[in-house]
């Protein structure tokens, strides 16, 4: 590849006490692909996602991010150097309505953040993307609904449509299928192909299905190591993979 | 509908204000504007309160510091103008244009050192640093015996304002009543703004906005300034109604009667605040008429607003969800 990868974890180690949850990972995101995180519950993979978003620190290893080392900047400023994420668990702003909570994501790169004069509920430089957003994710129909009253399905949509909302070419989504019914999550993984190409995606993901249809390659976490990456068909090969997930899977 | 409600329900407030000297002066009632020029006062810094408890869900169990700071910093200068001794090699003055914005940066700046402090520590830990700034302000207070101590401080006059007379209680009224208004607006102004989204947003879900990409020490932080500026500002105002400040200006149940006042009138609306600071003295008033023991009846009318309006009285007169 001539391309550099647009994230990369350079033997990334992190241990709560005795356990080491991730143990020496490599792994490079490339430019334009979607690269599955397996690997069974307990696995670390979300301990893994927490560190490169910033909000663990990892023990040693380094994050790249476009080039940057990023490993030490603090989580807040690691949007701006171009990481988008979504949660496991949902987050996002129950009392403020769908748009307002996209077009918070819209702001929160922008300039004027400061500005305490303009309203900011009419303003189309937010409006206008933030609605762009909700209108790839399919809830275009729901703007003005309370976020904290979306069902759940919806609330995956809105949390990936604040993702893309910020702006940034990477995304980093934690299992953004989790919860979901057979037909929201095979809508979610209609959405997530048709972002293929133009972001590169780190996808944490349960149902292998999803996983197989839509990596371009795969990295299998196990006790916080990595122990094989590549193409679906590579991994689902591997004698080791089997043998530690896809066999008690 | 309900918004078209709100605008009626707070035009009706604000043509009360305006119309109580002519009431007053019918009725013969003149303790009617005095006691009105106190509801003015207090519903600013209930006001300001609600900015950083309502908006950034940040308990400030300290804000009479701001209170007790901006009226103080009146009596000082007063105080030092008056027997001609001048103030760190300056005169003094009684412009109003000039001691008034001292007044409230001194107060801003107190806010932006209390407020970096406090905004280290979230929760039960914030309500109770800010408390102890507060305390701390107090005993700081009660030990300055040169500005009286413990028996607070008198002030000769009001301050100045050129061609208008402070002096005469009427006129002084109106003003407190359109700095109330200039203040409301520019809060809400404030709330609806992207500053006050952010602000919003950091209550509601701070790991997400933290992974949007705010920082949350900027926008608390400022929200803190903006309204220790506006408390400053009731207390300058209120040190010119009383033409006197004392300690208890600052202590820990003043700061508990604005909150009281913020949660009364409609925590997180702006205006309820304002309706909040009315029920409160205008109960407290009544109420001591009756009883010294007047916090028996004002505890329960409390509970019972907490209890069957989250939203205060403000949110039972105009009963829509207010999305500012």
């Amino acid at each position: 590849m001539a391309e550099p990868p647009r994230l990369e974890l350079r033997g990334l180690r992190k241990a709560f006490g005795a356990v080491r949850v991730t143990h020496d990972v490599d792994l490079a995101l490339r430019a334009g692909e979607v690269h599955a995180l397996i690997g069974p519950n307990g696995a670390g993979k979300t301990t893994l996602i927490s560190q490169i978003g910033g909000e663990l620190m990892p023990d040693g290893g380094r994050i790249l991010l476009d080039g940057h080392d990023i490993t030490r900047l603090p989580a807040h400023r690691r949007a701006a150097a171009g990481l988008a994420r979504s949660f496991q668990i949902s987050q996002i702003y129950p009392e403020f309505d769908v748009e307002d909570n996209v077009a918070m994501a819209v702001q929160a790169l922008a300039p004027g953040g400061l500005n305490m004069w303009r309203g900011a509920r009419h303003d189309a430089r937010l409006r206008t993307p933030a609605r762009a957003a909700l209108e790839r994710v399919g809830l275009a129909a729901r703007r003005q609904v309370r976020a904290g009253e979306l069902a759940h399905g919806e609330k995956r949509q809105l949390e990936l449509a604040m993702a893309l909302a910020l702006g940034t070419s990477t995304l980093l989504l934690d299992e953004p299928m989790a919860g979901m019914s057979i037909e929201e999550s095979r809508r979610m993984a209609a959405l997530l192909a048709g972002l293929k190409g133009r972001y590169s995606i780190l996808l944490v993901e349960h149902d292998m299905d999803v996983v197989f249809a839509l990596a371009d390659r795969v990295t299998v976490l196990v006790y916080g190591e990595a122990i094989c990456t590549g193409t679906p068909e590579e991994v689902r090969a591997d004698a080791r993979v089997r043998a530690a997930y896809l066999g008690d899977g | 509908m309900a918004a078209g409600r709100k605008f009626w329900l707070n035009l009706a407030g604000l043509a009360v204000f305006v119309l109580v000297p002519a009431v007053a002066g019918l009725a013969d009632k003149p303790f009617l504007v005095s006691l009105f020029t106190r509801f003015a006062v207090y519903a600013i810094a209930a006001v300001s309160l609600d900015l950083v408890l309502g908006y950034g869900a940040l308990v400030s169990f300290g804000h009479a510091a701001f209170f007790a700071l901006g009226g103080y910093v009146v009596g000082i200068v007063a105080f030092h103008t008056a027997d001609g001794s001048g103030l760190l090699g300056w005169a003094g003055t009684q412009q109003a244009l000039i001691l008034w914005p001292l007044a409230i940066a001194v107060c801003a700046l107190a806010g932006l050192v209390i407020g970096f402090l406090s905004l280290r520590t979230s929760g039960v830990q914030f309500i109770m640093i800010t408390l102890a700034f507060a305390q701390m302000v107090y005993f700081l207070l009660v030990g300055l015996m040169v500005y009286g101590g413990d028996d607070g401080l008198a002030i000769a006059q009001r301050n100045t304002l050129p061609g208008i007379d402070l002096g005469h209680p009427v006129v002084y009224y109106y003003l407190c009543v359109a700095l109330l208004a200039a203040w409301v607006f520019l809060c809400r102004r404030i709330v609806g703004s992207r500053f006050g989204m952010a602000l919003r947003s950091l209550k509601q879900n701070r790991r997400r906005s933290i992974a949007l990409g705010l920082a949350p020490l900027r926008y608390q932080l400022t929200a803190f300034v903006v309204s220790a500026a506006g408390a400053g500002l009731a207390g300058v105002l209120w040190a010119n109604y009383a033409l006197f400040v004392s300690p208890d200006m600052t202590t820990w149940q003043k700061s508990g009667e604005l909150m009281a006042m913020v949660i009364l009138g409609g925590i997180g609306s702006i205006f309820g605040p304002v309706l909040g600071a009315i029920a409160f003295i205008g109960l407290e008033q009544m109420l001591t008429g009756w009883t010294e023991h007047w916090m028996l009846l004002m505890g329960p009318a409390l509970v019972l607003v907490v209890l069957f309006g989250r939203r205060g009285l403000y949110g039972l007169l105009v009963p829509e969800r207010d999305h500012g």
